[in-house]
């Protein structure tokens, strides 16, 4: 038996919701299993191979996809190798999928225990904020203005901006409160980070923490994410153990503490004043703007808010990849973007990539087809607020500023895939029933207005030429739009323009 | 009496933890949901004192948020996604499938307190829908059959 045998069996999410945890238990409860270092990882991303278990031996790592497989036969771990090398396993970062992409916020994904921050270290971890803090703020933050990075949350604002608005502020008590309510249909990238290489999340909010000033951060996390909590908390206490959280990180005269706060199942507590609101205690009502989250926010103080990925990626600007991250791509379209290909897609997963690439290039390289076989018929882009796109529109670029010409967005970077037995009128009342549930029912347009447009679509789907209903329809959604204090009201349309202008005959027929 | 007395002491144990904290409302909430199944109305009272709020103004928060509920749910949860990406995979035939099963509406719980359902909207396991959480547990390529065999295997 080989002494330094080790096996990585992810605890991720997705990798549990196909078996992975099962896995786990069975392996280590095989007869000479002490002779084995078994390592739970994170997930590499190409989730349609979950659970992907694989062995290390002699510096060698290969691993194979363990989807369904029952192993309930095998007694010793010289059995389980042999299961395992009869499904002829392969290095995962040799398949295209991985190859393809360009990682450089999820570079560590899959590697090991997300928890072991020595493997961190090792990868590149904690080089930016030793570096950061002999900086003087200015610079870092100019540093992040220069490459460009923009919220990868969904409204896409300059990410250096925000950190220069909250550092221009005279206050002594300023917050960082970073959004993990990750709410949108066909997203898991935040949950990805958070599950699968948290301090990342961590190291970035330190550094922005430092760059603006704030000594206290906030992690608002939704609470359909448990095994996210778990690993934040975790995180969080190991770094405080090892002075990387606390009072003087890193021996320098810099506090800081993140608080984790769970949401409680609110859609629209992603939106960030709702999300404020629900960090001090109430309902989860949209404030109006201004002013600014960065001039008065959480408890009134000035407040840097950002996303999950956002904060994850300014470590790795600030360690030698700034050149790299902001020499791909143009415009507002800088860096790469972690899309998330789910849904009727047969290679599911994280595709980390540049925004520069066709819906089509997307599908073709990465995602390859549907998982029905039928051919592909829709595709949502950027969650419920986004766009449909029909399967003659692949060459549509995924840049921001290619979707905001086709009154859509890149969003959170969610790509769901349908095949032809979608009926896309649904998909119009779903975008409308969703708004209805979700509004915070502080504006009327969203409010009443989503239910009257659940009863519009209702009676288009007896008569789709009425033109008293489709006018109604787009009246509707004009007043929404205009009216809405947030983009809860003011982009449920966007679906729904998207469905009448590039799916004729099939919601409205004009 | 002596039994309410010591719901209300417990109550309040549950709670002291979060009152100095900016913003404990929620966490407290949280915890009582946790500890006790369900926000009371012992349990409003005493939430409205500690924060120093009134009644209507802890109802006010509660009753914004699906986590939190002013009735017992069952002894399993069982949320059913019905976002986007679930929906590319079946999720309302999924839907249609495990409430006529279990006999329930979407958020019903069984008369014998054992079930509650309830939809969810994404629990972020997109890439391998549709996707139904358990309690703390996600089952993605979920089936009926699935869903009972996870069911049979947490009774043991």
């Amino acid at each position: 038996m080989n002494t330094d045998l080790k096996i990585y069996i992810p605890n991720e999410t997705t990798s549990n919701s196909v078996g992975a945890n099962d896995l786990y238990q069975k392996i280590s409860s095989l007869k000479d299993i002490d002779k084995v270092k078994i390592i739970r990882n994170g997930s590499w991303g190409a989730f349609w191979l979950e659970p992907f278990i694989e062995v290390e031996k002699d510096g060698q790592r290969i691993g194979a996809s363990f989807k369904g497989t029952d192993i309930s036969h095998c007694i010793t771990i010289d059995d389980f190798m042999i299961e395992f090398e009869n499904k002829s396993p392969f290095d995962i970062r040799d398949i295209e999928f991985i190859k393809k992409q360009k990682r450089i916020v999820f570079s560590r994904i899959g590697l090991g225990d997300p928890l072991d921050l020595s493997l961190y270290q090792e990868n590149g971890g904690y080089h930016s904020l030793r570096n950061a803090l002999n900086l003087d703020q200015q610079s870092i933050i100019n540093k992040i203005k220069e490459s460009g990075l923009t919220g990868r949350g969904g409204a896409a604002f300059p990410t250096g901006i925000k950190l220069q608005t909250v550092y221009d502020q005279d206050s002594s008590i300023k917050y960082l409160a970073c959004n993990a309510d990750e709410g949108d249909g066909g997203t898991f990238s935040d949950r990805l980070i958070m599950e699968s290489d948290p301090f990342a999340l961590i190291e970035g909010m330190t550094i922005a923490a430092y760059a603006v000033g704030a000594s206290k951060g906030f992690i608002y996390l939704r609470s359909e994410y448990p095994l996210a909590k778990d690993y934040l908390t975790k995180a969080i206490s190991i770094a405080k153990e090892n002075n990387l959280l606390g009072n003087g990180i890193l021996s320098k005269e810099f506090d800081f503490d993140i608080d984790l706060r769970i949401g409680a199942g609110s859609y629209v507590c992603g939106e960030e004043t709702a999300m404020m609101e629900s960090i001090e205690g109430r309902r989860g009502l949209v404030r109006s703007k201004p002013p600014l989250p960065a001039i008065n926010g959480l408890f009134d103080k000035p407040t840097l808010i950002n996303n999950v990925v956002t904060l994850a990626t300014i470590p790795p600007l600030l360690n030698g990849s700034l050149t790299e991250f902001s020499n791909i791509g143009s415009g507002k379209s800088i860096g790469t973007m972690p899309f998330q290909l789910c849904g009727n897609i047969s290679q599911s997963g994280l595709v980390e990539t540049e925004f520069d690439i066709s819906i089509g290039e997307m599908i073709e390289t990465f995602g390859k087809k549907t998982k029905s076989g039928r051919p592909i018929h829709a595709i949502q882009i950027g969650g419920p607020l986004g766009l449909y796109l029909s399967s003659n529109m692949m060459s549509t670029k995924l840049t921001i500023e290619s979707l905001q010409s086709i009154k859509g967005s890149v969003g959170h970077g969610g790509i769901v895939i349908f095949d032809d037995t979608v009926d896309m009128s649904e998909q119009a009342k779903f975008a409308m029933e969703f708004c209805s549930k979700e509004s915070c029912g502080k504006c009327t347009p969203c409010r009443i207005g989503s239910i009257r447009g659940i009863e519009i679509i209702d009676r288009l789907q007896e008569n789709k030429s009425s033109t008293k209903d489709i006018g109604l329809l787009k009246d509707l959604c004009e007043t929404m739009e205009a009216t809405s204090l947030c983009a809860m009201g003011g982009m449920t349309p966007n679906p729904i323009y998207s469905i009448i202008n590039h799916f004729p005959g099939e919601l409205t027929e004009e | 009496m002596k039994c309410g007395l010591i719901l209300m002491s417990s109550l309040k144990a549950i709670i002291e933890p979060f009152t100095q904290l900016e913003g404990g409302l929620m966490p407290a909430l949280h915890a009582i949901q946790e500890e006790e199944g369900y926000i009371s109305n012992d349990a409003i009272s005493e939430l409205a004192i500690a924060f120093n709020y009134s009644k209507a103004e802890v109802l006010d928060v509660l009753t914004y948020y699906d986590d939190f509920s002013q009735e017992p749910l069952g002894k399993n949860i069982i949320r059913i996604c019905r976002a986007e990406a679930c929906q590319s995979q079946k999720s309302e035939e999924l839907t249609q499938e495990l409430t006529s099963h279990f006999g329930l509406d979407l958020h019903q719980t069984s008369g014998d307190s054992e079930i509650t359902i309830k939809e969810v909207f994404c629990l972020g396991n997109c890439a391998l829908g549709p996707s139904v959480m358990i309690n703390d547990s996600v089952l993605g390529e979920a089936s009926k059959d699935k869903v009972i065999k996870f069911l049979e295997k947490t009774e043991k």
